[in-house]
């Protein structure tokens, strides 16, 4: 059966967003097939209910947020699954390597595996590790990210934060289990 | 402004998240503290270094013309 032309029109306006939505569900599943399944489950509920989404509003929001629900009410059963992230202290990473007589940026950030950088965000909670891919993968605004997770800009705000500086502990952890610092105030690793 | 006041607006900073007079005040203040200036320049290299690592994946081809044929 031909589709209509306004279904056809918004299911190829939603495509436009594929890669947003399926890095979103790779890095929240962290597993290719399960990412396709949520992305495939998160288009056809889209589908269904087109007439809840208003047109000129931002339809990667609205995407995004269908995607994400699922992921919640599927894969993670409940979501008093996620657990909080302890205050870690600020800028932990930087304030390490500074002490350490690191070049923070030159010395340890640039020399950082996008395989690790990846592994850190993936080791968030998820509640934390969605914020990180809307606000700092995606670029959303805080306003967009807490109407696409339902929650106040405070929480986005929070949330972000929070999971920053866990971000940071964990490349520091990896920084010295690499070898690209010390980790014991003795600075860089020479470099050959 | 204080460093105190700057730490707690560096987020939305360097999230673009403040209004132009907030903003004038923050590049104000890093201009003139150092300290603040290199906090700065970190978290901007670490949300940058976060985009870039996780925002390679793309959906794959044969996953995308899968869906292409469901919903169009």
């Amino acid at each position: 059966m031909a589709e209509s032309p306004a279904r056809t029109a918004f299911a190829e306006e939603a495509l436009t967003h594929l890669d947003t939505l399926y890095r979103g569900a790779l890095r929240l599943t962290r597993d290719p097939d399960q990412a396709q399944d949520l992305v495939q489950e998160a288009y056809l509920r889209a589908l269904r209910y087109q007439h809840s989404y208003q047109p000129g509003t931002n339809m990667k929001a609205w995407l995004f947020a269908i995607m994400r629900n699922l992921f919640w009410d599927r894969f993670k059963g409940s979501r008093k699954e996620d657990v909080s992230l302890d205050d870690v202290g600020e800028f932990i990473l930087y304030e390490k390597l500074r002490d350490e007589g690191a070049r923070p940026e030159a010395d340890v950030l640039d020399k950082l595996a996008a395989s690790e950088v990846v592994e850190a965000v993936e080791k968030l909670p998820p509640l934390h590790r969605e914020v990180v891919l809307l606000v700092d993968v995606e670029g959303f605004s805080y306003k967009d990210a807490a109407q696409t997770l339902g929650v106040p800009i405070g929480t986005v705000m929070s949330r972000l934060h929070r999971a920053r500086q866990q971000l940071q502990r964990s490349l520091y952890d990896y920084a010295v289990e690499s070898g690209i610092v010390h980790g014991n105030g003795a600075g860089p690793v020479p470099q050959p | 402004m204080n460093c105190n006041d700057c730490k707690d607006k560096l987020d939305r900073y360097v999230d673009r998240e403040l209004n132009n007079t907030e903003v004038l005040e923050l590049k104000l203040h890093l201009e003139g503290c150092p300290p603040c200036g290199d906090q700065y320049e970190f978290q901007a290299h670490m949300k940058r270094l976060v985009k870039v690592c996780c925002d390679k994946d793309t959906a794959p081809a044969a996953f995308r013309e899968k869906l292409r044929q469901i919903l169009l």
